[in-house]
This record gives C-alpha cells, sequence and structure tokens, in this order.
C-alpha cells in the first residue's frame, strides 16, 4: 500500500514538474532577439541532402549552392559562377569562363577542377545519379586552366543551359565525397551559395545561416551581397491543416504550394497575400496508346471531345488554375506553341460519340480509369468519369498509392489513367513520349517513328531559337495525334505573411538572398 | 520473444516483397533511364530473390546491424536512435495524464455507483473512448493552439510541443481504463474483505483507497500494458497532425517509399518493446498484489 502511496506521490510531482516547466519555457530561447529568421513550411523532407544522389531534393539546396548558370526572374538563362560562355560553331565545344574570388563555405578556393569533378561524379554509373541522363549529351570535363573549363559534347544541345542551371547541377567541392566522407549529405554539405547548412534535423527542419563572405550574386539581382535575412529555418508540417494554421498564426512566413481549397481563406486574411502564377505543370489524361481502343486515333480525338475542361478546373480546383490546350505548359514561352488552343480539340460531346460510331464504338466501351490516391486525382478521376459517361464511355476507378502507380504503369496494366507532370522544360516530351522511353516513364506506350524523329531533331538543333522552333512541331504533331487530353494547367500558389518585406516572385526557386527582408518584433 | 520476432519479420517482409512498388522510384524521380533504375536496384539488393533478400536481413539483424535506410543511405539503428525517444516523451506523458484521470473518475464513479455522478462520468468516458485518437488531437489543436493560441500548433523541441498530443492520448486511453477501474473497483468492493474491513469500523477512505483500489489496480495493469501498442499505433496519426518527427512518422514515410530496412527496423524494435512493457506489467503484479510471486 505504501509503495502505492509512494507511487501517487511520485506521478503528482512529475506532473507537477511539468508544468512548472511548461510555464519555464514559454518562448524557446534559441533564437536571439535581433535575428532575423524566415520560416518556410514543406509537407515533406528529403530523404538526402544531396544534388547528386536524389532528385527529390530539399529547397535548402537551392541556397546552399550556386549554379554555373541562373535564371532570372523572366526565364532567362544569365551567369552565375561562370562569368561569361562561348559556344563554338558547330555547338559541340562550350567553354565556360568561371567567376574569380568566390568561395566555399569550407574556405576552399572556387576553381574548374570543383565543376569538373561535380559533372564527372553525376555521369559515374557508379554513383547512381538519377542526373546522369540530363548530362548524355556531355562528353567530357576539359580543365584548360583554373578558371576556364570546356564542356565537350556528343552532339548539339543547347538545353545544357537549362541543365546547367538545375538545382541538381549545384557545383560542390572537388572530391567532397573523400573529403567529408559518411556525413556528406547528411550532416554536412558544401556550396558557395548565399547561405550554409547549420542543422538537419531529417523530418522536422533545417536550419540554414548566411553566408556572410557572399559578394558573387548574379547581375540580375539587386542584392549581390550577402542576405538581409540570417536565417531560412524549412520546416516540416506534414499534415495540411496545420500547415494552413502555422501560416495564420505566424508559425510560418512562406508556404508554397498552397491547396487550391485554402486560397479563398487565405486571400480574406489582411495579414497574407496570395501569389499565383501559373506553373510549370500539366495535368493530364493518358491512355495505353498501344491498346484497344486507344490505338484509335478517332477514339483518342473523341476522347478529348468529351472533356470539358472548365468543368473540371472548377470543380477540382475551385476555378483556379488554366486550361491545357497543348502539351508544354504555356509558362515556357520559347517553346509553347501558341496556337495550341486553335489547334486543340474543344468540348463537343455531340462529336466525341460520332468519332466513336465511326470508330466501330457506337455504344461506347468499357475501361479502367487509373489514378494515385490523392485527394485532387480521385476528385479529378469523379468528374471525368462523369464526363466520359456522357459519351458512352463507361470506366471504373482504380487508385493507387504513389509507389504501387508507378509500378502499375511500369507493368503496362493501365488503360485510362490521371497524370500530371512538373518539369520547366520541353524535353519533358523526351521523357514521356520516345520509344526508347517505352514502357516508363513512357508509360502512355506511345511508340511511334514520327515522333523519335521529330523529337531527336529538336532535342539536338544547335541553337535555343532552332530548338524550340523545332518543338513547336513536336506539339502540333502530337495534338493531331491526339496521344494525350491534356486538361489543365494548375498555378504556383504561394503564400507571403506580412512581416516578409520586398518579397519577388521566381518561377523556378525563390531567391530569397535577393533583397528579401523580414520583420522582427 | 525471438520466435514473435522473427514471425513479424517474415510477415512483413513478404508484405513488402509482395506489395507493388519499390524505392529505386523514390531515389530515382519519375525521370530515370531503364538502366539507371537496374543500377539502383542492383546496388540495394533488390534484384535477388525474396528468400536471399529474407535471409540477408535476418543475418544481419542476428549480427545487430539492422541494416542501412536505401533511401537516406544512413544506418537504421541510428534513425531509431532519433526517432523513439521522441515517441516515447509523448506515450510516456500519455500514460501519466491516462492514470492521473482514469483512476480518479473510475473510483469515484464505483463509488457514487447508479447515481449522477457515475453517470456523467460514465457517459463523459463512453465519449472519450468513441472519439478516434487523431480527432481529439485536431480538436486540441484547434481551440488550443489555433483560437486561444496557449500552444504551439506543431513541431517539437520544447514540452510545450508535446502537451496537446500528450493529451491526445491521455483522454482517450483514459476513457477506455477509467471503465475498467470502475468495473474493476465495483467486483472488489462486493467481496468479504471489504465488508470486514469496512465491520471494523475503518474509515470508508481507507477502506477504498488502501483495501479496494490496490486490488482493482491489478487487471487495469494488465490493460496498460496491453495498450501500449496501441498507444504507439494513435502516435503515428498525432504524429503526422502536430509535425512531431517520431518512430510512427517515420514507418510511414518509410512505408509509403518502400524503404524496407527501415519499415522492419523500427518493428524489430516496437514489438520487442512491446513484450518488455508486458514483462514490465507482470513484474507490477508483484509490487501490487505481494500474493503474486514469481519463483
Amino acid at each position: 500500500m505504501k509503495k502505492a502511496l509512494r507511487g501517487i506521490v511520485v506521478l503528482l510531482l512529475l506532473v507537477t514538474f511539468l508544468l512548472g516547466a511548461v510555464g519555464g519555457c514559454s518562448k524557446k530561447a534559441s533564437t536571439k532577439a535581433s535575428e532575423k529568421v524566415l520560416v518556410i513550411g514543406y509537407d515533406r523532407d528529403a530523404e538526402i541532402m544531396d544534388t547528386i544522389k536524389t532528385s527529390w531534393y530539399s529547397d535548402a539546396l537551392i541556397y546552399i549552392h550556386d549554379r554555373l548558370v541562373s535564371r532570372d526572374y523572366e526565364f532567362g538563362y544569365q551567369p552565375g559562377l561562370a562569368e561569361r560562355w562561348e559556344v563554338s560553331e558547330d555547338g559541340l565545344v562550350w567553354t565556360f569562363y568561371l567567376r574569380k574570388g568566390v568561395k566555399f563555405h569550407d574556405g576552399s578556393d572556387f576553381t574548374a577542377k570543383d565543376v569538373k569533378w561535380t559533372i564527372d561524379t553525376i555521369k559515374d554509373p557508379a554513383t547512381g545519379s538519377p542526373f546522369r541522363a540530363d548530362l548524355d549529351a556531355i562528353k567530357e570535363v576539359q580543365i584548360v586552366d583554373n578558371y576556364t573549363v570546356k564542356i565537350i559534347l556528343n552532339y548539339p544541345y543547347p538545353n545544357l543551359l537549362f541543365n546547367l542551371s538545375n538545382t541538381a547541377a549545384g557545383i560542390h567541392p572537388a572530391n567532397a565525397y573523400e573529403k567529408y566522407g559518411e556525413d556528406y549529405g547528411k550532416k554536412i554539405v558544401i556550396g558557395t551559395g548565399p547561405y550554409k547548412l547549420e542543422e538537419w534535423i531529417p523530418g522536422d527542419r533545417t536550419v540554414l545561416v548566411k553566408n556572410e563572405d557572399y559578394n558573387w550574386g548574379p547581375e540580375w539581382m539587386s542584392n549581390r551581397g550577402p542576405a538581409l535575412i540570417d536565417k531560412i529555418i524549412l520546416k516540416i508540417i506534414p499534415d495540411e491543416s496545420a500547415r494552413i494554421m502555422e501560416l495564420e498564426t505566424g508559425g510560418i512566413h512562406i508556404l508554397r504550394n498552397v491547396p487550391e481549397t485554402y486560397v479563398e481563406k487565405l486571400e480574406k486574411n489582411p495579414d497574407i497575400t496570395v501569389y499565383k502564377n501559373p506553373a510549370t505543370k500539366l495535368g493530364y489524361l493518358a491512355y495505353a496508346t498501344d491498346k484497344e481502343p486507344f490505338n484509335d486515333v478517332r477514339v483518342r480525338r473523341a476522347i478529348n471531345h468529351a472533356l470539358n475542361k472548365e468543368e473540371i478546373i472548377q470543380f477540382v480546383f475551385k476555378g483556379i488554375g488554366e486550361v491545357a490546350y497543348g502539351y508544354l505548359p504555356p509558362a515556357l514561352k520559347d517553346e509553347y506553341l501558341e496556337e495550341s488552343s486553335q489547334l486543340a480539340y474543344e468540348y463537343n460531346p455531340e462529336k466525341a460519340r460520332q468519332l466513336l460510331a465511326e470508330a466501330g464504338y457506337p455504344n461506347g466501351f468499357k475501361a479502367t480509369l487509373s489514378a494515385d490516391n490523392s485527394s485532387k486525382s480521385s476528385k479529378l478521376a469523379e468528374i471525368i468519369q462523369q464526363q466520359l459517361k456522357e459519351v458512352g464511355i463507361e470506366t471504373r476507378i482504380q487508385l493507387y498509392d504513389s509507389a504501387s502507380y508507378a509500378d502499375m504503369l511500369k507493368e503496362g496494366k493501365q488503360e485510362l489513367f490521371i497524370r500530371e507532370y512538373s518539369w520547366p522544360n520541353a524535353d519533358i516530351l523526351d521523357w514521356f513520349l520516345l520509344s526508347e522511353r517505352f514502357p516508363y516513364p513512357n508509360h502512355s506506350r506511345w511508340r511511334d517513328p514520327k515522333t523519335d524523329e521529330l523529337i531527336m531533331f529538336a532535342a539536338r538543333r544547335p541553337t535555343w531559337a532552332e530548338r524550340a522552333e523545332a518543338y513547336k512541331e513536336v506539339q502540333r504533331y502530337l495534338i493531331e495525334q491526339a496521344v494525350w487530353a491534356p486538361i489543365y494547367v494548375p498555378m504556383n500558389i504561394i503564400a507571403v505573411r506580412k512581416e516578409v518585406k520586398n518579397f519577388k516572385y521566381h518561377p523556378w526557386m525563390l531567391q530569397y538572398n535577393d533583397g528579401f527582408d523580414i520583420e522582427v518584433e | 520473444m525471438v520466435p514473435v520476432i522473427i514471425v513479424m519479420t517474415l510477415i512483413v517482409f513478404s508484405i513488402f516483397y509482395f506489395a507493388p512498388g519499390d524505392p529505386v522510384s523514390r531515389i530515382a524521380g519519375p525521370n530515370v533511364t531503364p538502366e539507371v533504375y537496374e543500377s539502383i536496384r542492383r546496388k540495394y539488393g533488390l534484384d535477388q530473390p525474396f528468400i536471399i533478400q529474407y535471409l540477408r536481413f535476418m543475418k544481419s539483424v542476428i549480427e545487430g546491424d539492422l541494416g542501412v535506410s536505401i533511401l537516406q543511405e544512413r544506418p537504421v539503428i541510428e534513425m531509431i536512435k532519433e526517432r523513439l525517444p521522441v515517441t516515447l516523451e509523448i506515450g510516456l506523458l500519455g500514460f501519466l495524464i491516462t492514470f492521473l484521470i482514469a483512476i480518479p473518475v473510475g473510483v469515484i464513479a464505483a463509488v457514487k455507483k447508479n447515481t449522477l455522478v457515475d453517470y456523467m462520468c460514465m457517459s463523459g468516458t463512453l465519449l472519450g473512448a468513441a472519439i478516434p485518437t487523431f480527432w481529439l488531437g485536431m480538436l486540441l489543436m484547434y481551440f488550443f493552439a489555433y483560437k486561444l493560441r496557449w500552444f504551439p500548433i506543431s513541431g517539437y523541441g520544447t514540452i510545450r510541443h508535446l502537451i496537446l498530443p500528450g493529451f491526445a492520448i491521455g483522454l482517450t486511453n483514459a476513457a477506455v481504463t477509467a471503465r475498467m477501474v470502475r468495473s474493476s473497483m465495483l467486483e472488489v468492493l462486493n467481496q468479504d474483505y471489504i465488508r470486514t474491513a469496512r465491520s471494523k469500523g475503518l474509515f470508508e477512505k481507507v477502506v477504498i483507497y488502501r483495501h479496494a483500489l490496490k486490488n482493482a489496480l491489478i487487471p487495469v495493469i494488465t490493460l496498460m500494458g496491453l495498450r501500449l501498442g496501441w498507444i504507439i499505433g494513435g502516435s503515428v496519426a498525432l504524429e503526422i497532425i502536430f509535425s512531431i518527427p517520431g518512430i510512427g512518422r517515420l514507418m510511414v514515410d518509410s512505408i509509403l517509399a518502400r524503404d524496407y530496412p527501415v519499415v522492419q527496423g523500427s518493428m524489430i524494435v516496437l514489438t520487442s518493446s512491446i513484450i518488455l512493457a508486458n514483462l514490465l506489467a507482470d513484474v507490477l503484479y508483484a509490487i501490487v498484489d505481494p500474493r503474486i510471486r514469481y519463483s
């Protein structure tokens, strides 16, 4: 009995202690009062803090590293760590002249050998880098002198600028893996960027501190020196409504990828500004084009005619988003085919039924409609099912978790299926539609010599302008063949609290070092 | 304990092996060539047959090595060491709250049997038992963090972060436990020795706390031991809602990404701790009830 009593006393003491601690910890004292800290909310964390080894990288890597080429606010390719570059007449030799006086976070100087090591490591099959294929065009990297690098290509490839400006192309110090061993990409990441990695607690938060020595920001930035904000915390909040509440109460200052359903509520909040810009994403309904009845172009066109895209956008995205006509998002201004809207198939269920009848399906047909199990995709599936039913196509919806979905597509079990891609370059068409990518990622199972020819021609034009023109031709052909049924281009929705000053929207990455500031109470 | 773990790993391993999807798609991203894809699969031995993969895994477990995460490329044991204490903190706080609520409520309801107080306690606990933990967590978050701003909405780091999830576990768990305490108390109160105690002229308080409660606690302790698994299960949802980097979230993330070694490793650790908790409950009997002796 005495023992039981003693137990109760111990419990009571513990409670008193806990309550006392609660009172004492009312404000966490880890940050100094004068420090400017920006907190950004994310739904999931990266697995590895290394641009070379994963395709799901943390946004922190945008600020930790610099790249040879930078991208300005207008989707233009501008000098980054390379001050300038030259391309030989035949488009095969690119010479990059590197910026001098740039230092890595570990104090070492940035030189040509760091560029070579980074590219060589990505290209080394033993690394298993997901970006290896992106740099396929590169034959070798030659060091001319400490500040000059020659990149020799296998074939003309103007898109090199895109690949070298990707987050994945962040420059690492030479021999980083040997130098830092197992910890590299976990506890240590070294770049030349405006922020350094202070701490990474996987699944919880990443803390970045500003690089005081930084003075090599690209010319197009208003602030080329050290950032104004002292610390950036990337905070992982997996639950959607918790993320919104954190933003409303000031627990986070910036939230990217705000769900459409919350936009109206946030726009009413005087403390929050919501920025909406067309994303470089495309949502579409695809089908296994090598299977009956989708191998018939009339059936594919009928499906295109059957979709009321405005209604879909209204129903799924509360009207936030744009109708997609072509195969690329309009934000890729150089390559986007302007006349897509005229060429595309308008909503016309009558015509759809007629085309189906011509193809030998006067009473329509039955098929499965697959999608991943996100709430967005299941809503899409629901309304698409309804619209297809109007023209006689009976579908059965099948939802998968993302890993099983990818597997199912690889095995080729799909009939009709919903996809959305997110990629700021026309070469996405290479990935999804070249015969050599069959059966994955060419999951619409499109093997067509004419498409291959058009795409390969476009991808290897010597100049950017010629490449853009050639990709327009690809799009004309794809629309004619109705390879997919493009549906929507979603918006990039970013919500920003009033404490953040000088916010500038950037289509690819928010440049927090470019004069962004934050008010501290 | 060992057979339980072997059966458990075999089940988890087969589910993963036969379920569609693999971790490589996650590492490689959507834009990957088949060659790169295959080379990553080979790197982690995912191209090997089931039995080889399983034996390889068990061999390293026996050697005390839970393997390396495919996605994070870090030792699983290290990841568990980071995450488990977080979950335990919430779980212990939840347990504490459970006891502090359940015992008084159960005792009062039993003593005041069939009065208004009893009815109120019992309908309250019925409600508590019916509310899912995650839903209660969301309600608590909405009122105490979002509306009243007494606590942070999400995250981990200070004790203030633990209070709401701790209460979410504690309250739902206390509801079930209080009902258990009540019925067990009622049973004990009808025993002859209680009548004897009363007829000795002891104060009612002494009868209830010294003689009745102690004996009534035995089944409650068994229940609590068994509830540990349930608490960890409930904390998975809470860890997601409150953005707490605990072992539950680690498991869910790893399951979705098909990161087999991490799921297996966490399952082994969790299974062992549940077995240990039940063992602990058995030991506690001996303390509470001196008649029970293990020889």
